[in-house]
């Protein structure tokens, strides 16, 4: 099996995947790519490519397999830890089990979303604004979901609705609340034992402590949690892999805010 | 009596996934039907079980669990009977990528049109200022807002062409997949094939012109090869609404 990831700085999606990657151990060639001059969607070898085309996550790294496109960040590292044998980044017990996953959907959902539209809005604005007409739509026109692309236009235009920004601040502030209340019994991981939903939830609120430190105040435990992930050899060998002096500062057009509401 | 109980509406979209996965593994549960129509997740009695308002849920035991796809996969975890997930990693990664895809792409757009033609007009005829009490008491802000729209049937033009689009879109990427394999995600019947038949048992029947025996074989053959399961038949008919009868489209030979 030919197996390629490509990924983006570790930050957000393409950190939970390099992390998970290190925490495995496998041997897996690693090929960085630049998210924000459209790299992602000019792949070569590629002969099946509806998940990088249509994934819910925006951006994210791919997982090539024999030509087999493969994304979302949390469903990679299940992946990764179940070719792996297992890895320790999955509970075993269905109960613990069903918790990670519901854990990681409601992340993905909800602050993902929220994470990403702010991040994009503080540092990948100033890259795309900077592009020529004709640059940005050689990376437009290769594109080939019509709502990914308008998320990329709304980036360049920094045409983001106010109240996207504040819901987009509430849900950031919700997610720390939740990771507060969950490490309140003096628990060492989210889940109890470390799992992908720490990675997970790691590679969302990295980027935003930098952003909105004044919503990290009143969270002390989620704040020395960020530091317990930071310090594990699997996460810092993820983040050496940065080309950039602070990866929480790259961000690229991410998952779409909820229709609905 | 079982430790179980799942508590539902319609054997539709996200209450009919849960249902499913059950009746698949054979595991004996307590029904709770919940009124959708009449609010009855916003009530109290409901709220005590899942405090976010939102259906499905299940208890086993004293377990309370909520999500309903993460709900599927630890029925299929927890209980004998049928295995519902492959075995290989990338099969798995698979199911799982194509039930984040449905939960968080398609289906919102498929319940946007389902809400603006059965759910807002079947709660519309009641009382306002009943509705309005209804709307306040739901706990999430999201959820408040899509149950006005619904109601007041105030979906833009804008909305309802992009949730069109987007089924059309779906449904061809869907076909194409079903060219693939037998089974959406893998070579055998999974959670995927119970999530996407929740979407689209009436599939024929709602959007005609995109999907039939002519132009959509490999969707049809795939919901006639769902529907023919016992597992199946016994869950829809469990259902209470003209809408999931509208499943016995799949019994004609010709669509």
């Amino acid at each position: 099996m030919a197996m390629i990831l490509y990924h983006g700085e570790p930050n957000g999606p393409s950190f939970t995947v390099l992390a998970a990657l290190a925490e495995t151990g496998l041997d897996i060639e690693c090929r960085p790519i630049d998210l924000l001059a459209g790299e992602r969607h000019s792949l070569p070898g590629l002969t099946e490519t509806i998940a990088r085309d249509m994934g819910i996550e925006g951006e994210g790294p791919v997982l090539v397999i024999d030509g087999e496109a493969m994304t979302e960040s949390v469903f990679l590292a299940q992946f990764l830890d179940e070719m792996a044998g297992g890895a320790g980044l999955q509970p075993s017990d269905p109960l613990a089990h069903w918790e990670m996953m519901m854990w990681c959907r409601q992340i993905t959902e909800r602050l993902s979303p929220a994470a990403s539209l702010l991040g994009n809005v503080a540092h990948a604005h100033y890259r795309l604004d900077e592009m020529s007409d004709e640059e940005f739509a050689t990376i437009a026109d290769s594109i080939v979901s019509d709502d990914l692309r308008l998320r990329w236009q709304a980036v360049r235009d920094n045409d983001i609705n106010d109240a996207h920004v504040g819901d987009s601040r509430d849900k950031v502030a919700q997610a720390v609340e939740r990771c507060e209340k969950k490490l309140k019994d003096g628990r060492e991981w989210l889940m109890g034992d470390f799992s992908i939903a720490d990675l997970e939830t790691y590679g969302w609120l990295a980027g935003m402590e930098q952003l909105f430190p004044e919503v990290f105040e009143d969270a002390p435990r989620t704040r020395a949690w960020l530091g317990r992930v930071k310090a594990r050899p699997t996460v810092k060998a993820a983040l050496a892999r940065a080309g950039v002096a602070e990866p929480r500062d790259s961000w690229a057009p991410g998952p779409e805010i909820n229709r609905w509401g | 009596m079982a430790d179980i109980t799942l508590y539902h509406w319609e054997p539709n979209a996200n209450s009919g996934k849960p249902m499913l996965a059950l009746m698949e593994k054979g595991v004996e549960f307590n029904s709770h039907y919940i009124d959708m129509l009449q609010f009855d997740q916003h009530k109290p009695d409901y709220l005590a079980i899942n405090p976010q308002g939102t259906i499905p849920a299940m208890t086993h035991g004293d377990r309370v669990l909520v999500e309903s796809t993460a709900i599927m996969e630890y029925v299929n975890e927890e209980f004998d009977g049928p295995e519902l997930m492959p075995a290989d990693p990338r099969d798995r990664w698979r199911v799982r990528w194509w039930m984040k895809f449905m939960d968080q792409w398609l289906a919102p757009s498929f319940s946007m049109i389902g809400w603006s033609v059965f759910v807002g007009p079947m709660v519309r005829q009641r009382d306002p200022k009943e509705l309005e009490a209804a709307i306040d008491r739901i706990p999430l802000p999201e959820r408040r807002t899509s149950w006005r729209k619904a109601i007041n049937g105030t979906f833009s033009e804008a909305e309802m062409a992009e949730s069109q689009r987007r089924v059309a879109l779906g449904i061809q990427l869907l076909e194409q997949e079903l060219g693939k394999r037998e089974w959406l995600a893998s070579d055998q019947y999974s959670l995927a094939d119970v999530n996407g038949f929740n979407l689209a048992y009436a599939l024929p029947l709602s959007q005609p012109h995109l999907s039939n025996d002519e132009l959509t074989p490999n969707i049809l053959r795939w919901l006639r090869a769902i529907y023919a399961r016992p597992a199946v038949k016994a869950c829809w008919a469990l259902g209470r609404t003209d809408m999931v009868k509208r499943v016995s489209i799949l019994e004609q030979e010709h669509i």
